[in-house]
């Protein structure tokens, strides 16, 4: 049985599971990682990334296009963005509350949009997902050419926003603008940074990335839309965020990790290992809990982050 | 504004949302006939909600079936969370309803809190057992036995992966059959008990594999795990998965091999690639229910069995795959559904009675 775990296949099936699994992960990680940075927690993430699955889909199953529909998705998820933005940033409201409230709300909305196109047929209708992108040439190296290149186009997406984000916050302007506003909002005040703007922009593009997220499942991985399709998703995010102390690069690494280890444990049952399944259902959750808590002893929270910014209560 | 005036506006804003958002699921999910003094028959849905293809599906079209033959009003209520048992439970009591419907095994404790509360209603459990020493005598708890249904699945599957091998191009040499299961509830292990002894009675070489995943609600997940089966050689799959189970049959699609589906006859989410389904008579049993107590003869406190002599468990035609089923395997069936009519055989009702793993 051991040999099974190494044989070619395996890795193959294992690699391609974990890149699906940790797309829409990805780019929902990166989505918070820019709001946090920026210094509002946004936990509208789970709803927001429904909200993308719904609207992705429905607007694929209108028009026939899944660009058109991961377009919506994105302006879907901007706008939850700035209602996040509005009550958490311009209102001072507690983040924690605006948060859950837009999940909340989001996850209703989904449903009903949902209900009142769709209704509730005893056939789910389903749009063509996109196809997979095979790479030429680099497809045809052994294990990786067959899972790494040949996925979604998403999923490519996905990967390559992970350097370009680090770029973002690290090596322009903009990003030592974003994490000044996060760290020291009134310094950056100072400096003629309009802080509650900045934040605002954060708010919508992370959102935009969370329902790009959402909306892989409807649109790639899967082919319809069910009410609980995110499943838990955003917060992993969340606590992937945590786990890579609000780096892209590492979150990302964190999303992919979870990945590997939750496609490992379906394939560890399917080996037929006698262990109790529990163990392995648990192994992806466990290893995050572990991970966060040695981790989290280091992180280095944005200073801001959950302190709304209001300019005539500086000091106090 | 004043920083106080602010704040009330935005507190009141959070809250409007937040009623927004619940009225929308609300709205989203209430459905109701015309109200003329008739008896009201009402449900309370598991998470997955109306539109899972499954149990809340079967028991909703019991209810429609008693509306349309008995004449009785009928309603809904969905559940999003576990929190929303009971006040949904009770709420439709307290609406009036004559019986109430809890859908699904995880309601257990929430059906007999309600009953408890409203003892001028009937509550009955689908899939619920009713510990018999302590259960509310206004409730019932409806039980079906899963495991005969698998055991016919599993005689398809067992046949079919070796031996019939030939009938499709998708069927491969080796000889293992897979299932995926939601999560692990009486239920669902009845199912894969009974599917593994009758893919072990026609085939005693094969081997049977079976991944978890832990939620009745993640498709994404039901499609990594039936991928992760294939791989293994796994050729036909049996989803006991619920909503999850509609990503088996997408990944049976990507990978190109065979799905069984389950509860209701599923043939049609993918006429392609479901071979059959094992089928538990949810409608049935449902509206015999319905029908007691319209009749006045219901009685509580028990738990009613329904199998297949009640009509009640069963296997789906074969639909597009018709043709190409073997005789022998027809034959087969047949037969396995006489003797366990009959008691010649005592199907395994946990994986610890049919020597499967774990």
């Amino acid at each position: 049985m051991i040999s099974d775990i190494f044989n070619l296949a395996f890795l193959t099936g294992l690699i391609g599971a974990t890149l699906r699994m940790a797309t829409p992960i990805i780019f929902a990680t990166l989505g918070e990682i820019i709001s946090e940075r920026s210094g509002v927690l946004n936990l509208g993430i789970e709803g927001t990334m429904l909200m993308g699955a719904m609207t992705g889909f429905l607007v694929t199953l209108i028009t026939g296009s899944q660009w058109l529909g991961v377009f919506t998705a994105a302006i879907a998820g901007i706008l939850l963005g700035l209602l996040m933005a509005f009550l958490a940033v311009y209102l001072g409201l507690s983040q924690h509350v605006s948060g859950l409230g837009i999940t909340l709300f989001a996850t209703g909305l989904s449903m009903f949009i949902y209900r009142l196109k769709v209704g509730s047929p005893t056939v789910p209708p389903t749009v063509d997902p996109f196809k997979k992108v095979v790479i030429p040439v680099l497809s045809d190296i052994p294990v990786i050419g067959s899972s790494i290149f040949s996925s979604y186009l998403l999923t490519y997406i996905a990967i390559i926003l992970i350097p370009l984000v680090s770029l973002l916050l690290y090596k322009t302007k903009v990003g030592l603008k974003i994490r000044t506003v996060g760290a020291n909002p009134f310094a950056a005040d100072t400096v003629g940074v309009n802080v509650n703007l900045l934040r605002t922009l954060c708010l919508m593009t992370g959102g935009a990335l969370m329902a790009i997220g959402g909306s892989f499942l409807t649109l790639a991985h899967q082919n319809m839309f069910l009410i609980d399709v995110v499943g838990g998703r955003g917060w992993i995010a969340i606590a992937m965020t945590i786990f890579g102390n609000w780096d892209p690069v590492k979150g990302a690494a964190g999303a992919l990790i979870f990945g590997v280890l939750d496609g490992f444990q379906l394939r560890l049952q399917a080996l037929g290992f006698r262990i109790p399944f529990h163990i392995f259902l648990m192994i992806p959750y466990l290893i995050t809990i572990v991970a966060l808590v040695s981790v989290s002893r280091k992180a280095t929270v944005p200073a801001s982050l959950l302190k709304p910014y209001r300019r005539e209560e500086k000091g106090s | 504004m004043k920083p106080i005036v602010k704040r009330m506006v935005s507190i009141s804003i959070i809250l409007l949302l937040t009623m927004v958002s619940s009225s929308l699921v609300f709205a989203g999910g209430a459905k109701e006939t015309k109200a003329e003094k008739k008896v009201l028959i009402a449900m309370a849905t598991d998470i997955g909600g109306l539109g899972d293809k499954s149990f809340n599906d079967g028991s909703w079209a019991a209810l429609e079936k008693a509306r349309d033959e008995l004449g009785v009003e009928i309603r809904v209520v969905e559940s999003k969370q576990m929190t929303d048992y009971v006040p949904n439970l009770s709420g439709l009591a307290e609406d009036g309803a004559a019986l109430v419907f809890a859908v699904g095994f995880l309601m257990a404790d929430a059906i007999v809190e309600s009953a408890k509360m409203n003892p001028d209603t009937y509550f009955a459990g689908i899939d619920i057992f009713l510990d018999p020493e302590t259960a509310p005598k206004n409730a019932v708890g409806i039980l079906f036995k899963e495991e005969e249904s698998g055991y016919l699945a599993g005689i398809v599957a067992g046949l079919l992966t070796k031996k019939y091998a030939n009938i499709d191009p998708r069927l491969n040499d080796k000889n293992v059959i897979g299932a995926v299961l939601g999560m692990d509830i009486p239920p669902v292990e009845r199912y894969q008990a009974g599917y593994y002894a009758g893919a072990k009675a026609v085939n005693p070489d094969c081997e049977v594999i079976s991944v978890v995943t832990g939620s009745f609600n993640d498709q994404a997940k039901g499609k990594e795990a039936t991928l992760a089966l294939a791989e293994q050689g796994a050729d036909i799959v049996f989803q006991i998965a619920g909503l999850t189970g509609l990503g088996v049959f997408t990944g049976a699609k990507e990978a190109n091999i065979l799905a069984i589906g389950v509860d209701v006859d599923q043939a049609y989410l993918a006429p392609d690639t479901i071979i059959t389904s094992a089928e538990k008579g949810i409608t049935q049993a449902g509206f015999l229910t319905i029908k007691d107590v319209v009749e006045g003869t219901f009685e509580g406190g028990k738990n009613l069995t329904f199998g297949i002599k009640e009509k009640s468990t069963g296997i789906s035609p074969f639909h597009n795959f018709e043709d190409k089923i073997p005789q022998e395997v027809k034959d087969a069936l047949n037969k396995a559904i006489e003797d366990m009519k009959a008691g010649r055989i005592k199907v395994p009702q946990s994986r610890k009675e049919a020597g499967y793993m774990q």
